[in-house]
């Protein structure tokens, strides 16, 4: 269907077409290849070692156009130097920080893999790492690093200075015997350190910028299914309870703080049965450790749907990156997918894949977005690199319309939906976005079509209820006065047909005498 | 009694279930014509609700319906549900003949034209707020039609309370076993199919 009043153009001549694709290919050949920068991959949208899809109101995956390119990666030859087993990735403003865990080192490197810094290797004992896996850089430039294997998270200042360091929490929470090895950290705006620990599943610990403990936060619920519980307690002898695996609450596996102070948070080891109890994979956490994260979506925020739906085959997510405007994208270790959903909770798309061509991963641990999601930077445990995808012009728009939305620019917003429109007739989201932005300029006819076609039956129906009372409004008045004056006339024929009828009998007992 | 009466006396059964279906039968007030006629017109309304409900109702995924398969759906269980409470009627001293069940049953159906064929057209004056009224009268019709078929096969047959609600448990369960050995013998017949003409392309190929 041709619809050129959402900016779809209509149907054109064969040549004006051919001729579209001509200068389409030209330019985007022209961009990738100012885009590959690194390694001298070539690379083009048809051989993208992916396919990017988002899911439609039925739960069927609709592969769509790419959103982000893969355009090169970062590996020991662009550096200088081999990494080891990599574990943490994070971007700032124009720098890379990489936990080179097997090489106990921090690196900071350029945009382009520079290495511009090295950390941790000094001889001096106190700034000595060993086996980082977690690293935070605060906003004034200084370094939080979860040193795993000496126990502790080190601060450095903005010239790689040893500052402080962070030891075992002091509490009689955790028993003496329990080893405390941080593996992620984050620093929230108020200075709150907040420590991943293996082992400990008690939640997030909590520090406060001084240092010191302050306790155990945003602790996820153990679910038991009725039937294991009742087997486990009432059915099995002592011996069977000793060798059944212990149930116990989930861990985090990775945690990002976003510009608002919350924490994101991904837990990758849910059981089946947490996942039927309809569990989350991804949280975010205010800072008394409610789950607020918005699920108002169609489907929950738990990656592939193909998982849930046929039980097996999960996402299981080891990494989470988030915009200002709460776009979030998650990174899932099973298939090496990259799953972006917006405020709502809305799958937005879907890339990326485990393989073994060239931008495929290995095993993806921890993703990085730059600063206007230009770029997303994926680091990959054993190809020890990093990955680099590169925004497409539908990937801007695609994100550009939730950005302007969110911040409540209706009008760029509905422009930036349209174009979006232009490059896949098919996206429910945009016609959705441009449903809202039609309820609230008022043309609920027009809402109503959008929404129909984004499947949005929540908005649908808000329309709908202002059109019907518009149509009411306008209607209303018109129906009652016509209504009476059909009574009326009613009465009216009635009042002469008894008349009549009155005369004939009159007229027939005059005759009669 | 003409056919139009004999429709119209649907609107006496499904108010006065009890009397209604007896009268249907002795006093010979209804006809299996008009009882098919109603058959119909419900395959109609559900094929209409599938395909027409406003879109806030309409759970369906209109590209992927296929009507012809809903009409035979209906039609079977209408037949089935008959072939087997004649079945089991007629071991258990039922009064009735088949022809009988057929005309209760498809008065029986009425409600759900009576409900079902104006809610396609409400569905369009409903937002999702008001929903609640649109299933409430989409369960109630369901409902009036399982209490017409339970009280037609009372009467129909001369049952008590309790031996209808046996009856009509060993229905379903002979529905069931109709099902069942029809599928079995489409699948034997589909083996002997194949196998003759298996054994006839290796004649013909030697």
């Amino acid at each position: 269907m041709v619809r050129t009043k959402y900016g779809i153009p209509e149907k054109r001549s064969v040549f004006c077409r051919l001729f579209r694709m001509l200068v389409r290919r030209v330019l985007s050949a022209f961009t990738l290849s100012a885009v590959v920068f690194l390694s001298n991959v070539s690379v083009s949208r048809a051989d993208m070692p992916y396919d990017t899809y988002s899911y439609n109101y039925w739960g069927e995956e609709v592969k769509e156009p790419h959103s982000y390119l893969y355009a090169g990666m970062i590996s020991g030859k662009e550096i200088g130097t081999n990494l080891s087993y990599p574990a943490d990735l994070f971007v700032a403003e124009d720098r890379l920080y990489v936990a080179d865990t097997g090489n106990s080192r921090i690196l900071i490197l350029s945009m382009d893999g520079m290495l511009l810094k090295e950390i941790g290797s000094g001889k001096d004992a106190a700034d000595t790492l060993k086996n980082p896996q977690g690293i935070f850089v605060t906003g004034e430039g200084h370094l939080y690093v979860a040193d795993t294997g000496n126990s502790r998270v080190v601060e450095y200042d903005e010239n790689g200075n040893y500052i402080r360091e962070i030891g075992r929490p002091v509490t009689t929470l955790i028993s003496d015997g329990q080893e405390y090895s941080p593996t992620k950290v984050v620093v929230d705006g108020a200075g709150r350190i907040y420590v991943i620990a293996y082992g400990i599943n008690m939640g997030l610990v909590e520090f406060n910028s001084e240092g010191e403990f302050q306790g155990f936060m945003g602790a996820t619920q153990v679910s038991v299914s009725m039937f294991t519980y009742i087997w486990k307690n009432y059915f099995s002898t002592q011996a069977q309870q000793d060798r059944m695996e212990t149930i116990i609450p989930t861990e985090y596996s990775n945690i990002f703080v976003d510009n608002e102070s919350f924490i994101y948070a991904t837990i990758n080891n849910l059981s089946a049965e947490d996942r039927a109890a309809g569990a989350d994979a991804v949280r975010r956490l205010n800072p008394t450790g409610t789950d607020i994260l918005r699920r108002l979506g169609q489907y929950p925020v738990i990656g592939d749907l193909e998982g849930v739906t046929f039980g097996w085959n999960y996402s299981s997510f080891v990494d989470v990156a988030a915009t200002d405007y709460g776009c979030y994208f998650i990174l899932d270790e099973t298939d090496g997918k990259i799953f972006a959903y917006d405020y709502d909770g809305i799958s937005l798309f879907v890339f990326g894949r485990n393989g073994i061509r060239e931008g495929n991963f290995q095993k993806p641990v921890s993703i990085g977005l730059s600063d206007d999601e230009s770029r997303i930077y994926v680091l990959d445990n054993t190809l020890n690199s990093i990955y680099v995808f590169e925004i497409t012009e539908y990937g801007r728009h695609l994100l550009d319309a939730i950005r302007l939305n969110h911040m409540g620019d209706a009008q760029g917003s509905t422009r930036e939906w349209q174009e979006v429109l232009k490059l896949n007739s098919n996206s429910e989201l945009a016609y959705t976005g441009l449903g809202k932005t039609y309820l609230t300029e008022g043309n609920y006819k027009e809402a109503m079509e959008c929404f129909e076609l984004g499947n949005s039956k929540k908005y649908y129906s808000k329309a709908f209820s202002y059109y019907r009372k518009e149509v009411m409004e306008t209607y209303l008045t018109g129906a009652v006065i016509a209504l009476v004056v059909l009574l009326f006339v009613i009465w009216l024929i009635r009042r002469i047909v008894r008349f009549r009828r009155w005369v004939g009998e009159v007229r027939c007992y005059m005759q009669k005498n | 009694m003409l056919y139009a009466e004999k429709l119209k006396y649907v609107f006496y059964v499904i108010f006065h279930p009890a009397d209604g279906f007896w009268d249907l039968k002795r006093e010979n007030r209804g006809s299996l014509s008009a009882s098919l006629t109603f058959v119909v017109l419900t395959v109609f309304t559900l094929g209409m609700e599938k395909l027409n409900t406003a879109f806030l109702f309409n759970n369906n995924r209109i590209s992927e319906v296929n009507v012809l398969v809903d009409v035979i759906t209906v039609l079977l269980v209408f037949v089935l549900w008959c072939v087997a409470n004649w079945c089991t009627t007629s071991l258990m001293d039922g009064k009735g003949r088949i022809r009988d069940i057929f005309t209760a049953i498809g008065y029986a159906l009425f409600p759900i034209i009576l409900i079902r064929l104006p809610l396609v057209f409400a569905s369009f004056c409903l937002t999702a707020e008001e929903g609640a009224f649109y299933e409430i009268f989409g369960f109630l019709s369901y409902l009036w039609t399982a209490v017409l078929i339970f009280m037609g096969t009372m009467m129909t047959h001369e049952y008590s309370l309790g031996k209808t609600i046996f009856t009509c448990m060993i229905t379903i369960l002979g529905m069931g076993i109709i099902l069942f050995i029809g599928l079995l013998f489409f699948n034997v017949i589909s083996e002997i199919i194949v196998f003759v003409s298996t054994i006839y392309k290796e004649v013909r190929f030697r």
